[in-house]
């Protein structure tokens, strides 16, 4: 049990520490995981629905010819 | 030890892992479409497909089929605008719909293209997708068979066909779009926060000139948006929307049913998640990436001012700004001035 947890008290339940190594081994799982899931187009939050550009060079309007 | 709430960590973490993870095929595309590029998606700002501000979007979850929703569109005349994605279009097309506009987006090299039909597939493939997915069980039963009626079916409607195609489309897509007479107006895929110098939305918008569109995760979200910030389309409903899978779905009929087996083992089933559907008063199951997707929308719904139903009639989108509603109610109601 981490030192920060400790108390002044007596519980009546053994208390069962994780393996070593079982945090990492879940966390590596789940980055596996992540690198096998996931959609087909990214999502970027907060950043609303269209950016047309920031207009400076004309290409945030519909009358510029896309390349 | 394997986490009861594994799906919902998972799921937490999936705008990053799909940027990691498909980034570097959707780029290689962009750059591979780019001489095809002739119109950009902003030449059809405001465009009026169908009457009034009314707008249906049709993605290809499994209450498509079951709720019978195109066939009872059909049957209602709907006058409004049809939005389709990819995945819908054979259904919507063997259903007597033609959509008013298709929208494509994701990068799979040999994948979507069916979709639109493959000309060159004459034996089945060895990639099971489709027949193991639940979006069109047509290809499930007939691989071949429904595959060559789709061919029939788009080379006849093509040139009716307008797609909202995102540059990272995978270029036997694009090539089957143009050889059926499609006519293509392209958006690149926002990939980051454009606001950051190193964004690499920003620099391919420098290179090609395309607007960039927030696609949610899926090409069903991004029907959407295209539908309310690029139509401007102010009513909209919302079929075959499901992001889950019905009660008694074999797990083995699921998206990612493959790679949750690779990575669980014999605990895949944890990765899985159980929501209720108050409209049906039945629970159903949905896998991570689903679970992401339905935490998207409905985190960009409150950012919208169209209002946006829910008809599928199934499935886990329901929230306060995305209300379940029956289809024939939202026909009801849209077809009055």
């Amino acid at each position: 049990m981490t030192k920060y947890l400790r108390g002044n008290y007596t519980v009546n339940v053994t208390i069962e520490e994780p393996a070593p190594g079982a945090a990492d081994s879940t966390e590596a799982f789940e980055r596996k995981a992540l690198s096998r899931l996931g959609g087909s187009i990214c999502f970027v939050s907060k950043k609303g629905f269209l950016w047309k550009g920031d207009g400076a060079d004309g290409s945030g309007t519909t009358d510029r010819q896309p390349a | 030890m394997v986490p009861m709430d594994l799906g919902r960590r998972i799921a937490s973490q999936l705008s990053e892992a799909t940027f990691e993870r498909i980034a570097p095929l959707a780029l290689a595309n962009a750059e591979q479409n780019r001489p095809r590029i002739r119109r950009s998606i902003l030449e059809l700002a405001g465009r009026r497909f169908g009457e009034g501000d009314a707008a249906i979007v049709v993605a290809a979850g499994p209450s498509l089929h079951r709720r019978r929703s195109l066939e009872r569109l059909r049957a209602a005349a709907f006058r409004g605008t049809l939005v389709a994605v990819d995945g819908a279009l054979g259904a919507c097309l063997r259903a007597g719909i033609v959509p008013h506009l298709v929208v494509t987006a994701d990068p799979h090299a040999e994948r979507i293209v069916r979709w639109f039909g493959d000309p060159a597939l004459t034996t089945p493939s060895v990639d099971d997708y489709f027949r193991r997915q639940e979006m069109d069980p047509a290809h499930a039963r007939d691989e071949i068979g429904a595959n060559r009626t789709l061919v029939e079916l788009v080379d006849r409607h093509g040139p009716q066909l307008t797609v909202a195609i995102a540059t990272s489309a995978s270029p036997a897509v694009v090539a089957r779009c143009e050889a059926a007479g499609m006519t293509l107006h392209w958006w690149n895929p926002m990939f980051d926060d454009h606001d950051r110098p190193d964004s690499v939305s920003r620099r391919l918008h420098r290179d090609n000139g395309l607007p960039c569109l927030n696609g949610g995760g899926n090409v069903g979200t991004a029907a959407w948006v295209v539908t309310h910030a690029v139509l401007e389309l102010r009513r909209i409903g919302l079929l075959g929307m499901d992001f889950s899978y019905p009660p008694g779905t074999p797990l083995t009929g699921t998206q990612y049913y493959p790679e949750l087996r690779e990575l669980l083992g014999d605990r895949f089933a944890e990765g899985y998640i159980s929501l209720s559907n108050p409209f049906l008063g039945e629970t159903w199951f949905t896998d991570p990436a689903y679970y992401w997707f339905r935490d998207v929308f409905l985190e960009m719904a409150q950012d919208t001012d169209s209002e946006t139903v829910n008809c599928t009639e199934g499935g886990i989108l329901h929230g306060e700004r995305v209300p379940m509603v029956a289809l024939d109610d939202f026909l009801a109601k849209v077809a009055r001035p």
